[in-house]
């Protein structure tokens, strides 16, 4: 009964801060020095006991005899270290709240071909999601449309932002293309193979067709654009107008594909197709298939890393090792969750790729600089450089192991605020009052 | 009469099943940083295994003649894991026709080909509770087995003496597949209550049909025997305390129902299984011994756990609750270290706490505690080699062994360890997962039902 | 009542009637169709033939004289008599006809009437179905399902059965198997023997309690405990009904009665080696009277078949490989096998194609393990005979040589089909070999029996000649394939869902149709339907799961393919129509 109440003391104490704490957290922007921090800028090496300097939505300063500027808060960093912030290359963050309700779902829209349509539109700034996966380090996520053949145009955002413009980074827009496969989809496909190659082939030949005509509708806009006098004016084809970037080379392509056979056929089709930019997501497979991927010099996001293997006669740590051996391979990779709720664990995949022999080093990049690289965002995010965007976070160690708390995280040049709803219920529910006692108005 | 017939059978059957032996092993582990558990880390210490038995744990022991020795310098030796909720090594998971299926259990389809039983084995996992799924309010029983992959015959897979348990199921999916589904109650946590109790009545009828029965066959040699009933007879076991209850659950109100109606029928033993708001019942839960089973962060995949938090393990485990983490998924059962090591950072759980969650807890949880869940002398030797500290992200499962017998090995086990293999389909076919693939396999067996009643929306449990 | 009763006693007298004649008559002679010659006798004499008696026991030159039906003499010099029709046996060779030890031979699959199964498929609660949705009619008797021109009896015919243990067609407790001879112009003509076995399998129900084979078995366990009660009862009331309410009747339980005095065997059909597992747990757990038949990947379970002692009939069918146009695929399974590499690593893509073709070698592998399982079985012991059922009756004679060429020796392939079967099955005093006094049940083949080049030429059932020719079956194969194929009409469906079978109903009208369910509370339009050829595809959209996409392959009244469920998969389905445009 005595330890019984010590414990409701101490809770009473432990909660008092959050009772007299009437303001609402929010993020801010201003002059931030971190200093004394062990810096992995990615691409300029490890700075040990060194400073960074933001300013607004920049880093201004990096370095071990930086000035601190007279209007900076200074957050002492001695035993930290600063990342620049972790990049999840596929997610489905913002356009999903609850798995099981349709009405929360919004990455998906009728028929097989809506490139017209834009996952950015769907993006719900205020997800209860978003602050439980940032406060792990993941500042930027690709987040992507589903289904079909060409499911419409995935973004990279930020995970913070008021309105999904305010999120948007450097305008990035892929269009989505989900290649058709040879495989089977989950352990109860049963087809015949010779009714998944028909099916297989007929999925290539639709889109064999809509890319003919999105070539000749790009050939009859072009010609209407430079003469639009002598030349009519294209009919309105949405789906053809969404394709006209990716003709044109101005979008990239991002090609979902896994199996090794659907690998090799993509590749081919890129070829066949003459396009440019292309990036391959998913690629669960490619190790199979690596030195194809790197010969055509196409980058691959790759994952989930935490999957069972493609085939029941794999060696059992085979999406584990994928990575790795894709780069081994020298095929440029960026690392993806494919997840929404839990694009927190995007460390652990990263890390997992890491001990499954991709490295430490090669997995940060992944996570980091390539991606930024691959989506041509290198300039403003991916690495901790001076004139980049301030997206990074503080940790009290390696960012991969699970222990590793997270200190502090900058998007944008805003200190987030490390709470969320799941941090929230810990506070309250850890020592909970009423305990078991019966509450008096009741009884 | 029938009754003590199927005494006999029983009888008849126990000794069938004890009478098939187990291989177990003798081997000699040196040299590694052994993570007890129960009894802190031992550096720099040998483990001798005699006859599937720890013999001995301390420094430098004898290596007795024709022992095989496994050179531990620099890893770290630990409990086989144990996870508490799994559907691998079934053939069938949901018997999802009828609100109340007690008399089903899943021991009776073990699959011991399931390539999955190895897949968990590489992630140092040798015990799994494999489970009935939730698409009923009670559903059937489950099985605890050992991971002795590379047997062929079901019955090498049970874990011998393991007490019996059961599944039961709350909030929304036997009211989805159910009241929703079939128009059958129920429809609501209210209905969900109403039948654990009606079944509950209904067993305590026929026990006191039975036993009037008994009462009047010593007089009367011509009494007629009540009908007899498989469903009445195991739910008369879990109010005999005989078999424990393992609840699927996730909102905290439904989870304070069941502790309820168990108060009322004197049931005493209860875990819960994902149990997503347990946190906000933690002191309930303390106070009653029921335990906890979780996931380390799995959330927003359903409505019932949209109020979820990572930190429900570290509450639990704070407020006195025996609390474990589980998988519920073939994926995530291969990785239950790393999923432990979460509540390292989600909570600030000690190492040793944190290990507990996945070995001596979920041993607790299944009444195996005595054999399984911690290195001591005298216990299963079960144990998993690691290249690093288990709950680092470096770290690489290296050997698992059950029964002292080595039944994963990183370094010599070929790529392909299919038991069986299909002769007529051809092998060049994949399987393409792709994202969110968790394979929740709680729902498993309804799927189809689902989509052609379209009124279930998803797959996820 | 009582009066009623033996009227019908009378009437089926009047039917048996013809049958008792028939020791005189020949059926032959009775022959329906106008146009045929009729037959002049019913006695034949097989001359100057090698006869094996038994396996390992031949007569090199002999004859065989049959009359009414039965072996009347067999031996080197045997008159032949005047009546007898006389067959040059010169280069022939005489084996006592093959035993099938169960299949579904002469049990046409049920088509059923259209309202019938709307009302079947509407069942108020899953839980508890009427017991035939459930799949529980173990008081059905094969005998009232024979159809005695099944085209299936003369394809098993011609490859040399003569007699079969057929049961019927369904799911848990389909009824009760009969001994049937593969001849016969009507059903009961066709029978030898009724009440010979209780059918059983691991065959769930659809949609419906119980919809997995765990449910199976727990219900099983429930109706053969709760029958040891009612039993009990029932045999209370018999000795004095004085007191006792009298015991109810109920046609499922009851059908457990004769099992309980075991006088009734149950016979289970096991798919794989975790059939076999669970039915012998099962069979521990109740203890009555087991056969086993199918038996495929029994190889893994030779320890636990050797301890239960029970009889087996091991199916003739085998795994074929799968189509393969490379180099590897046109390598015999042997030294395909020969080349699997059992510690074989693939670490990088360097390794890919050394993967496909020890994945290839694997398999080959595993496919000799059933090649090899009749001689393992004989090894170890245990005697069996062959089921047909899941067999093509035309691959049958050479699945037996493939067993052979794995090790199964001829003499006791020969048993496993005569005298085996006919042992096991308890009717060896009447059949299983050429002797006299048995059954006139002979193959009559050009050679060893299991020489490529043989060639059946004869088959007596019962004593009745069959001439077997070559058949030009191509043709009609071609036929039907040109015969363009209509999907009009009520198709009946199942759906093979993950756990347990779905039942559901198309109805399709030139351009449109439905799909319906009776787990779905509305009707679903198909979209996009299409046929070509005997190919049908459609679609339909669902809520759940967004397009459903079907391909189905008909032919005639039947059709099979696959449906398409995002996130689920491809799952097979069959269907078979209820009711069509012409009908």
């Amino acid at each position: 009964m005595k330890r019984m109440l010590l414990l409701w003391i101490i809770g009473w104490l432990l909660s008092l801060p959050a009772v007299q704490a009437t303001d609402v957290p929010k993020a801010r922007r201003g002059v931030f020095a971190l200093t004394n921090a062990r810096i992995v800028t990615v691409t300029q090496g490890v700075i040990e006991r060194g400073t960074l300097i933001i300013r607004e939505d920049r880093i201004v300063a990096i370095g071990t005899d930086v000035e601190i500027p007279p209007d900076a808060e200074v957050i002492d960093c001695t035993g930290l270290e600063i990342y620049p912030g972790f990049i999840d290359s596929g997610t489905q963050l913002g356009l999903i709240e609850i798995g099981s309700l349709p009405e929360t779902r919004d990455y998906r829209e009728l028929g097989d071909l809506t490139p017209q349509v834009d996952a950015l539109t769907a993006v719900n700034p205020n997800s209860v999601l978003i602050p439980v996966n940032r406060v792990n380090g993941i500042t930027t996520v690709i987040t992507e449309p589903e289904g079909g053949l060409l499911p419409g145009k995935a973004s990279l955002i930020n995970l913070f932002g008021y309105t999904p413009e305010q999120m948007h980074v450097g305008g990035v827009r892929l269009m989505v293309l989900d290649f058709p496969s040879k495989g089977r989809r989950g352990r109860w496909d049963r087809r015949k193979p010779e009714d998944i190659e028909k099916a297989f082939r007929k999925a290539m030949d639709k889109l064999n067709e809509v890319w003919d005509r999105a070539e000749r509708y790009a050939r009859i806009d072009s010609a209407y654009r430079a003469n639009p006098e002598k030349n009519p004016k294209p009919l309105y084809v949405p789906e053809m107008q969404a394709l006209l970037p990716v003709i044109r080379g101005e979008m990239p392509l991002m090609i979902k594909v896994d199996l090794a056979p659907d690998i090799l056929e993509a590749i081919q089709w890129v070829k066949k197709r003459g396009l440019k930019r292309v990036i391959f997501s998913g690629v669960a497979e490619g190790w199979r298939v690596a030195d194809k991927i790197a010969e055509a010099g196409i980058p691959c996001l790759v994952g989930p890393v935490l999957s069972l293997p493609t085939r029941e006669s794999d060696r059992y740590d085979k999406a584990y090792a994928n990575a790795g051996l894709l780069h081994a391979a020298g095929v440029k990779i960026a690392i993806r969750t494919g997840e929404a709720e839990n694009v927190r664990n995007l460390p652990y995949h990263a890390g997992f790729a890491a001990t499954y022999g991709l490295g430490r080093e090669a997995a940060l990049r992944a996570v980091t600089i390539n991606p930024a690289e691959i989506f041509g965002v290198d300039d403003l995010i991916g690495s901790l450089e001076v004139g980049k965007k301030a997206n990074l976070f503080v940790t009290d160690g390696d960012p991969f192991e699970p222990k590793t708390r997270v200190r502090y995280v900058f998007i944008d040049g805003y200190m987030i605020p490390m709470d969320n709803r799941q941090l929230r219920l810990y506070q309250e529910f850890l020592h909970r009052q009423p305990g078991l006692e019966l509450h008096p108005a009741t009884h | 009469m029938l009754r003590v017939y199927l005494l006999a059978c029983c009888l008849l059957l126990g000794l069938t099943t004890g009478a098939h032996a187990q291989r177990k092993g003798d081997l000699f582990i040196r040299n590694g940083t052994v993570l007890t558990v129960t009894n802190g880390t031992l550096k720099n210490t040998d483990i001798l295994i005699r006859n599937g038995k720890i013999a001995a744990i301390g420094q430098n022991l004898k290596v007795p003649e024709g022992v095989e020795v496994i050179d531990a310098t620099g890893m770290y030796v630990m409990p086989g894991i144990i996870d508490a909720h799994s559907h691998i090594a079934i053939s069938n998971v949901n018997e999802a026709t009828n609100p109340v299926t007690a008399e089903v259990s899943v021991g009776d389809v073990l699959n011991p080909y399931d390539i999955r039983i190895y897949r968990a084995l590489a992630g140092g996992v040798t015990v799994s509770h494999v489970m009935h799924g939730s698409a009923n309010v009670i559903g059937g029983q489950n099985e605890t087995i050992k991971h002795r992959y590379g047997e062929t015959d079901p019955d090498a897979l049970r874990m011998e003496g393991a007490p019996r348990t059961i599944k039961f199921a709350l909030g929304e999916n036997p009211t989805r597949v159910h009241g929703r589904g079939h128009n059958v109650p129920p429809l609501s946590r209210m209905g969900v209550e109403f039948i654990i109790r009606d079944a509950f009545h209904k067993a305590q009828r026929y026990m006191e049909a039975w036993e009037r029965y008994e009462q009047e066959r010593k007089r009367n040699p011509r009494a007629v025997p009540p009908a007899y009933n498989e469903r009445l007879e195991v739910l008369a076991d879990i109010l005999r305390g005989n078999i424990l209850i393992h609840a699927h659950s996730y909102r905290a109100d439904e989870i304070l129902m069941l502790l309820r109606v168990l108060k009322d029928f004197g049931i005493q033993r209860v875990v819960f299984q994902h149990a997503n708001e347990a946190f906000k019942v933690a002191p309930e839960l303390a106070a009653f011994g029921a335990m906890a089973s979780v996931f380390a962060d799995w959330w927003a995949y359903k409505f019932e756990v949209y109020y979820s938090t990572a930190y429900n393990a570290a509450i639990l485990t704070r407020n006195g609750v025996i609390t474990s983490i589980n998988s519920d998924s073939p994926e995530l059962n291969r990785h239950l270290y790393h999923e432990a090591a979460k509540t390292l950072k989600y909570g600030g759980l000690t190492e040793d706490e944190a290990l507990a969650l996945i070995t001596i807890n979920p041993a607790r949880q299944l009444g195996i505690e005595d054999r399984v869940g911690s290195i001591e002398v005298g216990k299963d030797a079960d144990l998993a080699i690691f290249s690093a500290h288990p709950l680092s992200i470096y770290t690489v499962c290296k050997k698992t062994i059950v029964d002292g017998i080595v039944r994963f090995d990183a370094d010599r086990d070929p790529d392909d360890m299919r038991l069986r293999v299909d002769p007529e389909r051809p092998v060049e076919l994949a399987i393409r997962w792709g994202d969110r693939q968790h394979g929740h396999r709680c729902l498993e067996g309804i799927d189809l039902i689902e989509f052609l009643t379209e009124t279930l929306q998803s797959e996820w449990q | 009542m009582r009066l009623r009763c033996f009227a019908f006693t009378g009437f089926l007298l009047l039917v048996a009637l013809p049958l008792d004649l028939s020791a005189q008559q020949p059926p032959g002679q009775q022959a329906p169709n106008r146009n045929d010659i009729p037959t002049i006798t019913r006695t034949y004499a097989i001359t100057n033939a090698r006869i094996v008696v038994a396996p390992g026991q031949e007569i090199p030159r002999g004859t065989v004289v049959l009359r009414n039906g039965v072996i009347e003499a067999v031996g080197l010099d045997v008159p032949v008599p005047s009546d007898a029709w006389v067959l040059e046996g010169d280069s022939l060779v005489v084996y006592a006809g093959f035993i099938d030890g169960l299949s579904h031979v002469g049990v046409p699959a049920p088509r059923r009437q259209g309202n019938q199964n709307e009302q079947r498929r509407r069942v108020r609660n899953p839980g508890d179905p009427p017991p035939e949705r459930a799949g529980l009619t173990p008081e059905r008797d094969v005998r009232t399902l024979l159809k005695a021109d099944d085209a299936s009896i003369e394809k098993l015919r011609r490859v040399g059965f003569t007699m079969a243990h057929v049961v019927p067609r369904g799911r848990m407790l389909p009824g009760q198997g009969a001994l049937i001879f593969l001849r016969g112009q009507t059903p009961a003509e066709m029978v030898y023997q009724g009440e010979v076995s209780l059918f059983a399998q691991l065959e769930p129900a659809q949609g419906v309690y119980p919809a997995t084979d765990m449910a199976v078995l727990a219900r099983f366990r429930q109706l053969y405990r709760e029958a040891a009660r009612r039993r009990q009862h029932a045999t209370l009331y018999a000795s004095d009904p004085r007191g006792l309410e009298p015991p109810p009747y109920d046609p499922v339980h009851a059908a457990f009665f004769p099992v309980l005095e075991k006088r009734l065997p149950v016979f289970f059909y096991t798919e794989d080696a975790l059939d076999i597992h669970r039915v012998l747990a099962l069979q521990q757990q109740l203890d009555f009277p087991l056969r086993l038949a199918g038996l495929a990947g029994s190889f893994d379970v030779l320890e636990k078949l050797k301890q239960a002692n029970i009889p087996l009939f091991l199916t003739l069918d085998l795994p074929e490989a799968p189509k393969d146009t490379s180099k590897l695929g046109k390598l015999p399974d042997d030294s395909l096998a020969a080349r699997h590499n059992t510690y074989l690593h693939v670490s990088s893509y360097r390794d890919v194609p050394a993967e496909i073709e020890n994945l290839k070698a694997r398999q080959a592998k595993e496919r000799i393990k059933y090649y090899k399982t009749a001689a393992r079985l004989h090894e170890a012991g245990l005697r069996f005979g062959f089921s047909t059922r899941g067999a093509d009756p035309d691959k049958i004679l050479g699945n037996l040589r493939t067993m052979i060429q794995y090790g199964l020796p001829e003499e006791a392939a020969l048993a496993a089909l005569t005298i085996d079967a006919a042992r096991l099955l308890g009717i060896d005093r009447a059949a299983g070999t050429v002797e006299a006094g048995k059954l006139a049940n002979l193959v009559v083949t050009t050679g060893p029996l299991f020489d490529e080049k043989t060639r059946i030429r004869y088959v007596f059932v019962a004593g009745e000649l069959f001439k077997i020719k070559e058949q030009a079956r191509r043709s009609r194969t071609r036929e039907a394939a040109t015969t363009p194929a209509r999907a009009e009409g009520t198709w009946s469906c199942t759906v093979d869902s993950p756990d347990g079978a779905i039942d559901t109903t198309l109805r399709i009208e030139g351009q449109s149709g439905t799909l319906s369910s009776s787990v779905m509370p509305e009707e679903l339009p198909l979209e996009d339907l299409t046929m070509e050829g005997a190919q049908l595809t459609f679609s339909v959209m669902t809520n759940a799961y967004g397009r459903v996409e079907a391909r189905l392959t008909l032919s005639g009244e039947a059709a099979e393919g696959t449906i398409d469920v995002p996130g689920v998969g491809a799952l097979p389905i069959r269907c078979t129509r209820t009711s069509g445009p012409e009908r």
